[in-house]
C-alpha cells in the first residue's frame, strides 16, 4: 500500500465505465455453447431486421450493429443468425447490475450492457481502481459468465474512451496525471458530440486527433461550429468533464418501449406486447428502487402518427399488475385499429421507495445520525457505515480474495 | 384467587421467595399476597376459618393445582413445613417457603384516596393503556400517567409513536402518579370490583376494592411534555364506521404483517385503504365516510392505527389530520374525552 504523497489521492480515478462485450452474442452463448468460437450475429430476422450485436469474430467481416440483417448475412454468410430474446438479456442484465450495485451503490445505467459507477467508496477496500476493475471483471466471468471491458479515469468521458481501447475483454486505467497523453493522439471521431457534421467541420480545419483539437485557439473553434459546441468540445480535447455518476433514481421518469419488426394488430397482440414492457418497467423501477404515480402509454400506429396517454393514481405503483391494470385502461382510449408499430409504457412522479419509517413524536439525536448514515450508505456502499466493532471484520470480507 | 395473586409473581426473580404467595389467615378471612417487590397484589376470600396463621407456598404450583381439584370445597392445612391442600379426594403435600423470608410490605400507601366506578377505571386504562411502551429499556415511556386536571381526572400514555390521552370528567384524582402499565393491567384481572379506591404515596400507588388490593413502585422519572405534542388544530377530518375501519384494516394486515404501513387516501366520500407488499402483493378497499379537507394520503402502522380505532369506543370514529409527516388524531365522534395520537409512518 502506498503511504506517501499520493495516499490521498490514490483513487483519483474513481470512475469506472463498464461495457459488457458483444453483450447479447454472449448471453446467447451461454445458453448454447455451439455458438462459442464462431461469428454469431444477433438480430432481428424479419424484414426490417438489423444487428443488435455481432460477435468480435463477425466484426472481423465487417458486420456492425444497426446493420440491415440482410446486409450483415452479405458480408459475413458463414455467420449463425439467431433472433434477440430480450427476455433472457433483461434477465443477464438484471444480474450484471445487480452484481454491480455490490461493490457500489453509485452505478448509473447507460443501457442493458453499460454503466459508469464512482468508487471512489471503495477505497477502504481495494487497493487501487485497477484492483476494482480486476475484481469486476473476474466477477463476471465468473457469474453470469460474462466477459465485459473496464476503463478507469479521473472523468466518465475519459472512462468511457479507455473501456473503448481496452475492448475486447481488457481493463484500461488512464492514470490521473497523464489524462491528456492518453486523449490527445485519440482520432477526434472519439469525442462525444462528434457526429458527421461536426467530424466534416473539423476536418476543413485539419483537426485529426484530440491533441490537434485541443491546439486551436479557443475562438477559432467557437466561431467554426458555434459557441456551446465549440465550448463543449474544447473542454472534453482538455480532458475536462465535470459530470457526476448520476444514479437512476434521480430521473424524471422511467420507461421502456419497443418497436415492432411487423405492426401488431389485433387487441390480443397488443395487449400481450405491453404485458411484457409492464414487466420489463416493474423489473427496472425494482431495480431503482422507485414508485410513480402517473402511468403512460406511448402508441405508434401504422402512418407513423404517435399518441400518448396518462393517469395518475391516488397511491404510487411499480409492480407489474398494477401498471398493467393502468396501461389497459390507456390502450382502451388509443386509435390501435390500422396496426401498432411502437409501444411504449413509462412511469412518472417518482418517488423513492425507500423502507418505510415509522416516525416518533421525539425525534432524536440518534434517529438523525441513522438517517445521516443512511443517506452515506447509499452513495458509498452498505458497508461503508458500520458500527465500529464491525469494521475490521468487513474490511476482510470485501477486500482483496483469498486467491490473490 | 391463588391465580390473582400469583400474578404479581415474577417469573424472573431472582429470590426463590418471591416465587412464593403468602397466605394468611385471621378473622374469617384469607389474604393471599404475591409480589415481586415492584407490584403487589393482595386477594382476600370470606373462608370458614378452623385455625389462624400463616404460611408461604410456591405461587403457580398452588394455583394450578387448586385449578385441577375437582369442583367443591379446598382444604388448606400447613403443618411441620409443608401445606396440605385437599378436595373431594386429591391430596397435595407443598413444601413451604419460610414466612420470615418473605418480604416485609407496608401494602396501602397513605395520602389521600378517591373512589371510581371499577368500569371506567379498567376501561379507561385498557383505552390509553395500549399506548404505553413494553420496552423496559425505557421506563417511563412503560407508564401511565394520573394527572389531576380541572375537569377530573387525566390518564395519559405514550411509547412515543403514539399518545393516547382519556380524560374521566368529575373524577377526583388523589395527586400525579406515573404507574406501570404491566401493574395496572392486572387490576383489570386480579381486583377489579364495583368500586376501585385509588391513593397515590410517595413512592407507590395503591389500587383497593372489596377483592383485594394491587400496590405499585412509581416511576420516579419525569414523563414527557405531552401537551406540546397534541397540535392545535387539524385542517382535515374524516368520520367513518368504526367496526368497518377495523375490518378493512384486519383485512390490509394479512397482507401488511407488521412492518409495512396501511395508506389511508382520505378523499371527499371516504377513505381508500391500500397495503402493498413488494413480494407478496396488495390489498385495496374503499370505505365510504364524511370527509372535511384536502385531498391526502397518510400511513400508518397497521397495529398502531388497529390499537387506536379499537380503542375508540363509540360507532363511529373520527380520524383528524394536518399532513402525512405529521399526527393523526382519532377520537370518538361523540366528544374528545378520549384521544389516540398517532405518528405516520414515512414512505
Amino acid at each position: 500500500m502506498d503511504a506517501g504523497p499520493g495516499r490521498t489521492s490514490h483513487f483519483a480515478e474513481r470512475f469506472l465505465h463498464v461495457d459488457m462485450d458483444a453483450f447479447y452474442v454472449e448471453v446467447e452463448r451461454l445458453r448454447d455453447p455451439s455458438l462459442r468460437g464462431v461469428p454469431v450475429v444477433v438480430g432481428g430476422l424479419g424484414p426490417r431486421g438489423v444487428v443488435s450485436s455481432a460477435s468480435y469474430e463477425a466484426r472481423a467481416s465487417g458486420v456492425h450493429s444497426a446493420m440491415p440483417i440482410a446486409e450483415a448475412r452479405r458480408r459475413c454468410p458463414r455467420a449463425r443468425f439467431v433472433p434477440p430474446d430480450h427476455r433472457a438479456y433483461a434477465a443477464s442484465s438484471g444480474e450484471v447490475f445487480a452484481l454491480l450495485e455490490e461493490f457500489t451503490p453509485a452505478v448509473e445505467r447507460i443501457s442493458v450492457d453499460e454503466a459508469f459507477l464512482d468508487i471512489a467508496g471503495l477505497r477502504l477496500h481495494f487497493g487501487s481502481p485497477a484492483e476494482v476493475a480486476v475484481e469486476i471483471r473476474a466477477q463476471l466471468r465468473e457469474h453470469p459468465g460474462l466477459p465485459a471491458s473496464v476503463g478507469a479515469a479521473t472523468t466518465k468521458f475519459l472512462a468511457k474512451l479507455a473501456s473503448e481501447e481496452a475492448k475486447p475483454d481488457g481493463f484500461l486505467v488512464v492514470a490521473a496525471g497523464r489524462e491528456l497523453e492518453f486523449l490527445h493522439p485519440l482520432p477526434v471521431r472519439r469525442l462525444w458530440g462528434v457526429g458527421a457534421a461536426t467530424h466534416a467541420a473539423l476536418e476543413a480545419l485539419a483537426v485529426e486527433t484530440i491533441g490537434d483539437l485541443a491546439a486551436l485557439p479557443p475562438a477559432t473553434l467557437e466561431h467554426r461550429l458555434g459557441p456551446s459546441v465549440g465550448r463543449h468540445l474544447a473542454a472534453l480535447a482538455r480532458g475536462e468533464d465535470p459530470r457526476a455518476v448520476e444514479v437512476e433514481s434521480a430521473a424524471k421518469s422511467i420507461s421502456v418501449e419497443e418497436t415492432f419488426g411487423t405492426d401488431l394488430v389485433g387487441e390480443e397482440a397488443i395487449e400481450d406486447a405491453m404485458l411484457a414492457l409492464c414487466a420489463r418497467l416493474s423489473g427496472r423501477l425494482g431495480r431503482v428502487g422507485r414508485v410513480g404515480r402517473t402511468v403512460t402509454v406511448k402508441l405508434r400506429s401504422a402512418d407513423f402518427t404517435t399518441t400518448t396517454r396518462s393517469l395518475t393514481r391516488r397511491s404510487p405503483v411499480a409492480h407489474t399488475p398494477q401498471l398493467w391494470d393502468a396501461a389497459r385502461t390507456l390502450l382502451a382510449r388509443m386509435p390501435v385499429a390500422g396496426g401498432v408499430r411502437l409501444l411504449g409504457v413509462g412511469v412518472s412522479h417518482l418517488e423513492t421507495a425507500r423502507a418505510p419509517r415509522q416516525l416518533s413524536m421525539t425525534e432524536d439525536g440518534r434517529t438523525r445520525v441513522a438517517d445521516a448514515a443512511d443517506r452515506v450508505r447509499k452513495r458509498y456502499g452498505e458497508d461503508a457505515v458500520v458500527p465500529a466493532r464491525l469494521v475490521a471484520k468487513h474490511a476482510r470480507r470485501r477486500g482483496k480474495p483469498p486467491d490473490r | 384467587m391463588l391465580g390473582r395473586a400469583a400474578r404479581a409473581v415474577g417469573t424472573r426473580s431472582p429470590l426463590p421467595i418471591l416465587q412464593g404467595v403468602l397466605c394468611e389467615v385471621a378473622g374469617g378471612t384469607l389474604h393471599v399476597t404475591g409480589t415481586d417487590t415492584e407490584v403487589t397484589i393482595r386477594t382476600r376470600l370470606e373462608v370458614e376459618v378452623l385455625e389462624e396463621g400463616k404460611t408461604v407456598i410456591p405461587a403457580k404450583l398452588a394455583a394450578e393445582a387448586v385449578r385441577k381439584l375437582p369442583v367443591g370445597a379446598v382444604a388448606m392445612h400447613a403443618e411441620a413445613g409443608e401445606v396440605e391442600i385437599t378436595g373431594n379426594g386429591p391430596r397435595f403435600r407443598l413444601r413451604e417457603y419460610s414466612v420470615d423470608d418473605f418480604p416485609q410490605l407496608d401494602v396501602g400507601a397513605d395520602g389521600p384516596a378517591t373512589e371510581i366506578d371499577g368500569d371506567v377505571l379498567t376501561t379507561a386504562l385498557a383505552q390509553v393503556g395500549v399506548a404505553a411502551s413494553a420496552d423496559e429499556a425505557r421506563p417511563t415511556l412503560t407508564g401511565v400517567l394520573f394527572e389531576e386536571e380541572a375537569e377530573g381526572l387525566r390518564l395519559v400514555a405514550t411509547d412515543s409513536y403514539r399518545l393516547a390521552v382519556k380524560d374521566l370528567e368529575g373524577v377526583g384524582s388523589p395527586g400525579t402518579a406515573l404507574v406501570p402499565y404491566r401493574a395496572l393491567r392486572e387490576i383489570a384481572r386480579s381486583i377489579a370490583d364495583a368500586k376501585i379506591g385509588l391513593r397515590f404515596g410517595e413512592r407507590d400507588a395503591t389500587f383497593t376494592s372489596d377483592r383485594g388490593s394491587m400496590t405499585a413502585r412509581v416511576i420516579e422519572s419525569t414523563f414527557p411534555n405531552y401537551r406540546q405534542l397534541l397540535p392545535e388544530a387539524y385542517p382535515n377530518r374524516l368520520v367513518v364506521e368504526r367496526a368497518a375501519l377495523l375490518d378493512a384494516i384486519g383485512r390490509a394486515s394479512l397482507v401488511a404483517e407488521d412492518h409495512i404501513p396501511v395508506r389511508l387516501n382520505l378523499h371527499e366520500g371516504g377513505v381508500e385503504l391500500t397495503v402493498t407488499r413488494q413480494e407478496v402483493g396488495e390489498e385495496t378497499e374503499h370505505i365510504e365516510g364524511e370527509y372535511a379537507g384536502e385531498e391526502m394520503t397518510i400511513a400508518f402502522n397497521t397495529r398502531y392505527l388497529t390499537d387506536g380505532v379499537a380503542a375508540v369506543s363509540t360507532d363511529d370514529v373520527v380520524l383528524q389530520t394536518i399532513d402525512p409527516l405529521k399526527p393523526g388524531l382519532l377520537s370518538g365522534s361523540a366528544g374528545m374525552d378520549f384521544r389516540y395520537l398517532l405518528m405516520p409512518v414515512r414512505l
